[in-house]
Parts: C-alpha cells; sequence; structure tokens
C-alpha cells in the first residue's frame, strides 16, 4: 500500500512539476544544467520520490490506519487528475 | 502488452498462475525501463531537428500538445508499470483489494500506453506535413 500512494503522489507532482518548469524558466535551466536534459532530471526526479516515499511509507506505522480499500480510487483519480492537468495546460498555456 | 496479459492473468488469479502474474509483473516493469532509456536517448539526442521542423509547419501543436503532453505523462505510465510487480507481490488470489489494485494499475499503463502511442502517431504526422507542405504555409 506505502508505494501504491507513493505512486500517487508521484503522479500528481510529475504534472505540478511540469507546470512549474514551463512557468518558471530558470527552473528548467537549472534542471538541464543538472543532467543535461531538463526531461532525464525531471524522470530522475519522479524515480527518487517514488521509491523514496514508497520506502517511506512502507515503515510508517500511519500507513495501516488507512483503509486498503481507498487505494484504488485514490491512484486512479490521481492519474485522471494528472492526465487532465497534463493536456488542459499545455491546451491553454 | 505485458500490462495486459498481467490484467488477464489476474482476472483468472489462483494459486497455480501467480508465479507467472509476478513474472509478467515485472516483465512489464523491465519493457518500461528499457522504453524509458531507449526511447529517452532518442529524444533527448534526435528529436530537437524534428521539433523545429514541426514548429514551423502547419501542425505546431503535434509538438506543443502532443508532445508535450506525451513527454510527461509517460512518466505516469512508467511509474505505474514500476508499481506494478511491487503489487502483484501479494498473494492476489487470496485479496481482493490487492487483486483490484493490479487490475487498476494494469488497465491504466495500457490505458495511458495506448494515448502515448496516439500522441506519438499526431506527432510523427506533424513532421510529415512539415516535410510535405514547408514551413509557413499555414493549415
Amino acid at each position: 500500500m506505502g508505494f501504491s500512494l507513493a505512486a500517487a503522489l508521484t503522479i500528481l507532482l510529475n504534472t505540478a512539476l511540469a507546470w512549474a518548469k514551463d512557468s518558471y524558466a530558470p527552473l528548467n535551466s537549472f534542471m538541464k544544467a543538472l543532467t543535461g536534459h531538463h526531461w532525464t532530471t525531471h524522470g530522475l526526479v519522479d524515480l527518487v520520490v517514488f521509491f523514496g516515499l514508497g520506502l517511506v511509507f512502507m515503515k510508517s506505522p500511519w500507513i495501516e490506519k488507512i483503509n486498503p480499500a481507498r487505494v484504488v480510487p485514490i491512484l486512479i483519480g490521481s492519474v485522471v487528475a494528472a492526465s487532465l492537468g497534463l493536456g488542459l495546460w499545455y491546451v491553454f498555456f | 502488452m505485458a500490462a495486459t496479459w498481467v490484467f488477464v492473468e489476474v482476472l483468472n488469479a489462483s494459486p497455480r498462475n501467480a508465479a507467472r502474474i509476478r513474472r509478467a509483473a515485472l516483465f512489464a516493469a523491465l519493457s518500461m525501463a528499457a522504453a524509458w532509456v531507449l526511447g529517452g536517448y532518442w529524444y533527448v539526442h534526435y528529436y530537437s531537428p524534428e521539433k523545429a521542423m514541426i514548429l514551423k509547419g502547419p501542425w505546431p501543436f503535434a509538438h506543443n500538445l502532443f508532445m508535450e503532453t506525451k513527454e510527461h505523462l509517460f512518466f505516469a505510465t512508467a511509474i505505474l508499470a514500476f508499481l506494478l510487480p511491487i503489487a502483484c507481490r501479494e498473494e492476489l488470489y487470496a485479496n481482493a483489494v490487492a487483486r483490484k489494485l493490479v487490475l487498476s494499475v494494469s488497465a491504466m499503463v495500457v490505458i495511458t500506453g495506448l494515448a502515448l502511442e496516439g500522441a506519438g502517431a499526431v506527432i510523427d504526422h506533424g513532421v510529415k506535413v512539415a516535410l510535405l507542405r514547408g514551413p509557413g504555409k499555414g493549415n
């Protein structure tokens, strides 16, 4: 369950980072400077956040308090919101 | 395709196919990692000239909308694919919630994967129409 919640958060963060890169050019330049391409850095950030949060959540006692049946709607909701967030962003901005 | 395989196997989850489900999920994750490395290498090193062509051609939205969305939505598909083998560690035949999770994740990998493929087709066509009609001729 920990990694499922980590995936939901990472997918939302992924969209938020795409918005931030587009809105704030210095962030895009900084990410490009780190690995040579902003997309490479973006992917690495997503990977680190996913596996990092997953390991942290797995060992957190509060994760047991979450109803497992709620994880699927949370994950589906995050994917739908993140996908629409990306699509609409590039339509209007 | 590997995610479709996982989906179908999990619809019929039992102790007999538990190991096969885990292998299929791992295969899906490894395939996605390979797509990330190989497709990413191509995108980072060779896409720029095509991007310039698309932006000067009659279909600039092929980059501004479809490529921009695709290059970021890809990460969501990849994270879902990496979640698959982790979620498949549960005994799916005995755990309805875990089974529902794996079915949902594999379905989302397939759906978002098809959306990425469709976006790829539009981007590809954006280059073709730019080459056929030349830059700056409008729609």
